[in-house]
């Protein structure tokens, strides 16, 4: 079964970079990706995010997202369809006349799924090659409240629990005869025998967890930094160019304007 | 080390007592162990002893708890508390909050003051004593149970306190993961360590334990030398499972001639490219009980659920009850399999234990629902407990109803997954009874099973797997 959203041991550039240093991508990839409205300055970002995927040696495990994005893709575009209906007819997607295609809904779908998929492609990047607990105390040094910062973590870390424990309970409701209802009404309600184990297991877990978080001494204790987490090289020859290309990108948007 | 002075405690949800009058003084260097029934109050005796009671639950408290000769209630909080006593729960998934196992435990070793270059010595030590050095990159879904336990132990070990508290910390695990566990809390004993568990597994701990404890409904219903305890033969059966006679006293029709109600030949299987099966071929005929043996990742699930449909053969064909399972939807082969899966938790969505029976009489279209309820109820002995809430019944409990609900199917065959997880002696002995009783209906009992002795004493026959294989098939002498 695939995992979504995992970090994954292995030694890449990106591995070994400072989480810091990784933040700053996310937010320049970000912040380029949602400001831009050209498609083709969008595919080159896309594929930069991609060759950083193929140097940091993950390439693969982004791509297993690949599905997820395509999906969203056909939902973005028809949402687009039938929103906004501007620029010239191509086709028709119904027979009579119905559902125009247009180049204007087409540009604007289009440019929707590619700013997602840098968005989550690059977000992908950051926690395969980011361990937690760096992650943890990057934030922490960052003032980002321990609070949030474990209910971050723990959302990460439970995703694949809850997949294999929605599976097993969904096999165990099969095996008493279980099927999903019929209609709206039946179908709202077949979710129960599935959902009510589900976050009644998570919730009395969660008190557990709870306890052992303060047992462990995570929200009280000082932390004894043990590997110094510096910058090195790598990282700030990476800060660099992206610092240079986000004052470029900025230049040449604010030229544009002024033109 | 900790003492308890008369305490009693009621959970804000009501109803008596989960612990009354309970006093109690665990000694340096000791190894006490808790046993009983589920709901006899264990777990609530754990988290009293720790702390977590007066500082974490609402609730009735009375009496008075020290750790270390100062009253809980003086200690500020559970971090404090946590400096000297440590404490692991039954389940180890709630406590591993990180992505690696060496993170989990480096991430409690970075809060406990030490410098680096301890907390590089400590940690070392800790992989060693749990047996975790060659697993410290895994992450926590890709562990078995003993294995995930081991880590939440280790965890608990970074803050490096003389008293350590477990509850239950084998209930989920098999032969192997429990000597496992057993063998790592040896050698904390001989460094000294304060241990205080509650346990069903006494056999297994034997030779750890210095004290015994054994609860019922609450109180302490014995207390002393493990040599001293089970002379009196009523501690002695909820201490040591004890199930002799089963077999004799429910006499079995047998099936010779009759066709086998599940039919498996050369069956094969493949989880992704791992092969999980490989060529089993097995009958089972009506009115049989059949145990399935052998260690985790045997295959002894696997092939339970190709019973009914959740799984399909890569390889090989299953009949059931004249239908082939590979085609027959999972609702259809209901009605001929009833499986009773190992954790009753996963099953549980009703507001009253009748509810929840009705859930499969209903998807089925039984007639006669309210006789069936009734009839499945008292057999389980669960007609008291008819209109509570599912979750709030103890373990045993719980696995009763879950026997009851697959039960009001009707099925032909009953399959079960570890049906004693969690239970003491005497509640073990139980749903073995309620087991050989159905058989002697003429329903065929599948029972899967890491308890060689239990599989020995209640089957027929004894089926064991080892890498996806039978490796041996052998009836049981009545």
């Amino acid at each position: 079964m695939g995992e979504i959203l995992q970090y994954i041991h292995k030694d890449g550039l990106f591995h070994r970079m400072h989480p810091g240093t990784k933040i700053f991508f996310i937010l320049v990839i970000g912040i380029m990706a949602i400001l831009s409205l050209s498609i083709p300055f969008l595919c080159a970002l896309l594929g930069v995010v991609l060759v950083m995927a193929l140097a940091g040696r993950i390439l693969r495990e982004v791509l297993d997202q690949m599905k997820l994005i395509l999906a969203m893709s056909v939902i973005f575009i028809l949402i687009t369809l039938v929103t906004m209906p501007e620029g010239d007819v191509l086709f028709h997607l119904l027979p009579g006349g119905l559902l125009p295609v247009t180049t204007g809904a087409l540009d604007a779908g289009i440019i929707l799924t590619l700013r997602f998929a840098i968005l989550i492609m690059a977000f992908q990047i950051f926690v395969i090659t980011t361990q937690p607990r760096d992650l943890v105390n990057t934030l922490e040094k960052m003032r980002v409240p321990i609070e949030y910062n474990l209910m971050f973590l723990i959302a990460l870390r439970f995703i694949p629990t809850l997949q294999i424990e929605a599976r097993k309970i969904h096999e165990a409701q099969l095996a008493r005869g279980y099927s999903t209802g019929k209609g709206f009404v039946g179908r709202i309600r077949s979710v129960a025998p599935v959902m009510v184990p589900l976050v009644s297991n998570a919730l009395s877990r969660a008190n557990i967890l709870g306890i052992t978080i303060d047992m462990r001494g995570y929200r009280t204790r000082k932390r004894t930094p043990i590997r110094e987490e510096r910058l090195n090289m790598p990282d700030k020859v990476f800060v660099g160019v992206l610092g240079f290309a986000l004052a470029a990108y900025i230049a040449a948007t604010l030229l544009q304007i002024l033109r | 080390m900790i003492t308890l002075e008369d305490v009693s405690y009621r959970y804000q949800r009501g109803g008596r007592d989960a612990v009354s009058g309970i006093s109690l003084s665990v000694s340096p260097g000791e190894c006490l162990m808790i046993t009983g029934p589920s709901g006899a109050g264990k777990t609530t005796l754990c988290m009293a002893a720790s702390g977590i009671l007066e500082h974490e639950f609402g609730g009735e408290k009375r009496g008075r708890v020290t750790i270390l000769g100062k009253d809980v209630r003086e200690y500020p909080g559970l971090p404090e508390i946590a400096s000297h006593v440590s404490v692991v729960f039954d389940d180890p998934e709630a406590q591993l909050i990180f992505t690696t196992v060496e993170e989990e435990i480096l991430s409690a070793l970075e809060r406990s003051g030490l410098s680096p270059a301890e907390i590089g010595q400590r940690l070392a030590s800790i992989l060693e004593i749990t047996r975790l050095a060659a697993l410290k990159d895994r992450p926590p879904h890709a562990l078995s149970g003993g294995q995930k336990q081991r880590v939440a132990l280790a965890a608990a070990l970074a803050l490096g306190t003389d008293i350590l508290i477990l509850d239950e910390p084998t209930a989920e695990l098999d032969e192997e993961g429990t000597a496992s566990i057993v063998s790592v809390l040896r050698d904390l004993k001989a460094q000294g360590k304060t241990i205080l568990l509650t346990e069903h597994k006494y056999s297994h701990f034997r030779d750890l334990v210095d004290r015994l404890v054994v609860m019922e409904g609450g109180r302490f219903r014995a207390i002393g030398t493990p040599c001293e305890l089970i002379t009196d033969r009523s501690v002695a059966e909820i201490v040591i499972p004890d199930f002799s006679g089963i077999r004799s006293s429910f006499p079995c029709r047998p099936h010779e001639g009759e066709n086998p109600v599940i039919s498996v030949r050369d069956l094969g299987f493949l989880y992704g490219d791992v092969p999980a099966l490989a060529g089993v071929s097995l009958d089972v005929y009506p009115g049989e009980f059949v145990a399935i043996v052998g260690e985790n990742g045997s295959g002894k699930t696997t092939l339970i659920k190709h019973f009914i449909g959740l799984l399909h053969a890569t390889r090989g064909s299953v009949t059931v009850d004249g239908k082939d399972a590979k085609v027959t939807p999972v609702s259809e082969l209901a009605h001929s399999v009833g499986l009773v899966f190992q954790n009753p938790d996963h099953m549980f969505f009703a507001d009253t234990v009748a509810g929840e029976v009705m859930f499969g009489i209903t998807n089925l279209g039984i007639p006669e629902p309210e006789a069936v309820l009734g009839e499945v109820l008292s057999r389980c002995r669960l007609s008291g407990a008819r209109d509570l809430y599912p979750r709030w019944l103890s373990r045993g409990e719980r696995q009763r109803l879950a026997i009851a609900c697959v039960l009001a199917m009707q099925p032909k065959v009953i399959v079960l997954d570890e049906p004693t997880t969690g239970l003491d002696g005497k509640e073990s002995r139980e749903v073995m009874e309620i087991l050989r009783q159905l058989q002697a209906e003429g329903r065929a009992i599948v029972m899967v099973t890491h308890n060689h002795e239990m599989a020995r004493e209640c089957a027929d026959r004894v089926v064991t797997m080892r890498a996806g294989r039978i490796v041996s098939d052998t009836r049981n002498g009545a």
